[in-house]
């Protein structure tokens, strides 16, 4: 290579970069620029939300939970295990999640990463113990499919045994009789 | 101890501590060290020895194989060391954390660090699987102080 070349060759990588000009962003001091398809975090209404569980069934991660205790049933989201796979929102039958294009979680505390919805459970008309159920998941189920009076506000438990004995007294007369 | 963590502000090295992830992670880190988002605005530098760094940005779930070297290097780390933990698995374990061969992220790590008597300054979390690039700034931003802090924990009670 002749000494000029030497010389000019590298200069040319000068008027290329003022070609392209600046390409660095500024984030974090403008805002970034995400796309629409972009799938952030998850946003659950607890004016919505009845407490099925079936968003914790369908999440791959178990970043939902459902925290069970005597009288109460805790919606739990850990958004630090969450893979923002948006399949909580296909299934939730009453549209109460939400999806935001929100990544900027950073935290050095890990309490800030957790989300709760705290629902009661109802009390069973039959055995007067907490049911599975919250007030608002018998609701949905009576709107969708009414069934009797004899079934409703009873727990699984109780509703199966009334069940059981309405089909029995049906086929064989009531229980405890000879047929 | 926020008089040592002072001391880092000015310009973070880092060291790239992949303990098992699936590669979804580290590439987003070396996407963020590109000129577009140029992470060396905040003195970002990637080092080759833990011996070197202030900050390890730690990926994946923390699989039983890596468990010692990942102790090694956060040993060999010089005081103050501050963890960021990267992307679902590192920060809670992600999709892998129950199975058998990880421990299920930095919290499970932070016991066991605890137990040998081998401290850690701060841990930073990020989630996002993986992790956006501008997440990784915005977290770098966070330990620099130059960005407010925006994850906040709610509580709902209903009826
Ligand atoms: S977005 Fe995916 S990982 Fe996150 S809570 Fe919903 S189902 Fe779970
Ligand atoms: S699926 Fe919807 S309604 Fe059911 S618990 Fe999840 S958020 Fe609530
Ligand atoms: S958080 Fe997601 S992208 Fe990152 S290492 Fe884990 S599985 Fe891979």
């Amino acid at each position: 290579m002749n000494p000029v070349k030497k010389i000019v060759k590298p200069l040319e990588v000068l008027v290329i970069a003022g070609k392209t000009g600046k390409v660095t962003v500024k984030y974090p001091f403008e805002e970034p620029l995400v796309s629409p398809e972009f799938r952030g975090k998850i946003e659950i209404d607890p004016a919505k939300c009845i407490g099925c569980g079936a968003c914790v069934n369908a999440c791959p991660p178990n970043a939902l939970e459902m925290i069970e205790s005597e009288d109460k049933k805790t919606l739990r989201y850990f958004v630090g295990r969450c893979i923002f796979c948006w399949r909580c929102i296909d299934v939730c039958p009453v549209g109460a999640i939400k999806g935001t294009r929100e990544f900027e979680l950073a935290t050095n505390d890990p309490m800030d990463l957790y989300d709760y919805i705290v629902h009661s459970k109802v009390v069973c008309e039959e055995c007067k113990h907490p049911s599975s159920e919250t007030a608002r998941m018998l609701k949905y189920v009576w709107e969708k499919a009414p069934i009797t009076e004899n079934y409703n506000n009873k727990c699984p438990e109780c509703r199966k045994k009334s069940f059981i004995k309405a089909v029995a007294s049906r086929r064989a007369g009531p229980i405890g009789e000879k047929a | 101890m926020e008089k040592k963590l002072e001391r880092l502000k000015k310009s973070i090295w880092v060291f790239h501590l992949n303990t098992g992830s699936c590669n979804g992670c580290d590439i987003e880190i070396l996407d963020a060290l590109t000129p577009y988002h140029d992470a060396e605005r905040f003195g970002v530098k990637l080092v080759g020895s833990p011996r070197h760094a202030d900050v390890l940005l730690l990926t994946g779930p923390i699989t039983l194989e890596s468990l010692p070297k990942v102790i090694n290097a956060i040993e060999a780390t010089p005081r103050p060391r501050i963890i960021v933990a990267l992307g679902s698995c590192g920060s809670g374990g992600g999709i892998w954390h129950d199975t058998y061969s990880t421990i299920g992220g930095v919290n499970n790590l932070l016991k066991i660090l605890k137990e040998r008597g081998i401290e850690v300054d701060a841990v930073y979390y990020v989630p996002g699987c993986p992790i956006r690039p501008e997440a990784l700034l915005y977290a770098i931003a966070l330990v620099k102080g130059l960005v407010e802090k925006k994850a906040k924990s709610k509580v709902a009670v209903v009826e």
